[in-house]
């Protein structure tokens, strides 16, 4: 009889070990609960999962690097402006929006909102019992896949709408309105909207969140392509086959 | 009773190796143990972890993936670092130098950039699995916070790293960049000096970016990646169904 282990009653005992109590400790500790039978051994079970990862990973970057080279334009000249001047791609979601609205909303203000909203969300969200399932619930997933597609309906729509009619045509100022009143209205209105149609399914909170979250993340992805890929000369709506040459940035 | 010792046990039952490695192969539950907690690059995981842990659909990997991209940033850009020079009038002919008289150097700098750029999109999509499963909730919920930190650390070194080429794709893109935090009303002015370190984009803003991007940022990633990681291990590992219900048994006993 070799074994002598720390147990709890969780557990059930085999009839061929013996077992003593060895210590009392008040607490739970991270494995509480977890029953050896739910568990593998991480040696070679997780780690040959990883390896492969990142054996995934190097094959494909090495093959993208050799197929496409790293791009390194004209030596940096203030003299001559590019045009279309273009932030990295995954911050033209960011210059997408300030086209529509004053730059400190679109490059600061909204950014500092998002990246608040999105740390809170743990805090708000307390609800512990459907951890772990994909997007909380049957509900939740008709509400993710509704908010996606009234993301796609709308930010297109709006983009469109500032391109073709130009809310700085129809209102010209004083800057607050075009700058401020109207992308905030605007963005707070759609918002709202949204909320109130997810209301319908008499959502949990978690489901809530699933909603708005996965309006964030649309927009995120439209914005993004909307700015890199179709914006030319002058950050004006081309298609992408028609872009200046040098528009894309990377 | 084997008498003759393969060439692999020969290897592996040697002083110097099991100096190295104290445990035999790893082939035994025990050794298998052992193998985990006897590393120093191994510790980090538990010696068991739950099935629920392993299914790809749902993590997809997105975090070790992120990690091992960040590893493969670390290699190439420390190599990179041989041969930039952060100065206005160098760094261009440098890279250029790099690219024709390096072996390899476009090769390791295609790899370097890609792999941000890829890092950027996996970190993004990690966060949006862990969203969408509700791997954020207690008591993983200052992870999440540190998580959020990551991303927002992943961008700025991505994004600090673009101008050091001082190409156009550089100077433009940082000069659209910081334009817009130059527009905040009152303080924007201050905050746009502060990080160009001048009026312009210029060796100021070089010396800046290239402090940021190849000391402070990724100390400041090193150690939130080590917080995040140990805290998954604290928090009882990855998330699963039906955790809760479980869990709230034992409370207070
Ligand atoms: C450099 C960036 C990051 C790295 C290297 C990283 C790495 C990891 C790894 C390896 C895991 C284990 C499970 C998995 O692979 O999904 C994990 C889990 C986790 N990550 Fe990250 N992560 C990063 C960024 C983030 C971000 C941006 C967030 C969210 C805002 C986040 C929040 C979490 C949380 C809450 C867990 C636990 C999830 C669960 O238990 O289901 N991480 N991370």
């Amino acid at each position: 009889m070799k074994t002598k282990q720390e147990s709890t009653p969780i557990f059930p005992s085999d009839p061929r070990k013996t077992y003593g109590l060895m210590e009392l400790v008040k607490g739970t500790s991270p494995m509480v609960d977890k029953g050896p039978e739910e568990t593998v051994m991480s040696w070679p079970n997780l780690l040959i999962l990883e390896v492969l990862a990142g054996l995934g990973t190097t094959v494909i970057l090495l093959f993208w690097s050799l197929a496409i080279h790293a791009p390194l334009r004209d030596l940096a000249n203030p003299d001559v402006t590019e045009n279309p001047a273009k932030a990295p791609w995954y911050f033209m979601n960011l210059q997408e929006m300030l086209l529509h609205m004053h730059p400190a909303l679109a490059g600061v203000i909204v950014p500092v909102i998002v990246i608040i909203a999105l740390m809170v969300i743990p805090y708000v969200d307390r609800n512990e019992d459907d951890v772990g399932v994909w997007f909380a619930s049957k509900k939740g997933r008709t509400i993710a896949l509704w908010s996606a597609v009234y993301t796609t309906v709308w930010i297109p729509g709006l983009i469109l709408f500032d391109e073709l009619i130009r809310v700085r045509s129809l209102v010209p100022g004083p800057e607050i309105y075009p700058g401020w009143v109207i992308p905030l209205a605007v963005i707070a209105g759609l918002m709202a909207l949204l909320y109130v149609m997810i209301r319908r399914w008499r959502p949990s909170r978690r489901e809530t969140f699933v909603g708005l979250f996965t309006a964030f993340a649309v927009s995120y992805l439209l914005l993004t392509i909307s700015g890199t890929f179709f914006r030319g000369h002058g950050m004006h709506l081309v298609w992408p086959w028609d872009l200046p040459p040098g528009a894309l940035p990377f | 009773m084997n008498r003759r010792k393969s060439l692999a046990d020969r290897i592996v039952q040697n002083r110097v190796w099991k100096s190295v490695f104290r445990q035999g192969y790893p082939n035994t539950a025990e050794n298998q143990s052992k193998v985990v907690v006897n590393s120093w690059f191994l510790h980090i995981h538990p010696v068991k972890v739950r099935r629920h842990t392993l299914k790809i659909t749902y993590t997809f990997g997105l975090g070790v993936i992120s990690f091992f991209l960040f590893v493969v940033l670390v290699v190439t850009g420390a190599w990179l670092m041989l041969f930039h020079v952060p100065s206005v009038e160098r760094a261009y002919g440098s890279i250029q130098g790099l690219e024709t008289d390096v072996p390899f150097g476009i090769l390791m700098r295609s790899m370097h950039r890609w792999a941000a750029h890829l890092m950027v999109l996996t970190v993004f999509l990690h966060l949006c699995r862990v969203f969408f499963t509700g791997g954020y909730k207690r008591p993983r919920e200052f992870n999440w916070v540190i998580g959020v930190v990551l991303w927002v650390t992943t961008l700025l070194l991505s994004y600090t790293g673009y101008l050091l080429p001082w190409d156009q794709l550089s100077y433009w893109a940082v000069t659209v960049g910081t334009n817009m935090v130059g527009s905040f009303p009152g303080i924007g002015e201050i905050m746009r000096m502060a990080l160009l370190g001048a009026k312009e984009v210029g060796q100021p803003t070089l010396t800046r970016f290239y402090a940021l991007h190849i000391a402070i940022l990724p100390l400041v990633m090193t150690i939130l990646i080590g917080v995040h990681f140990w805290r998954i291990r604290k928090d009882g590992g990855l998330s699963a169904p039906g955790e809760k219900s479980s869990g709230e048994r034992t409370e207070g006993s």
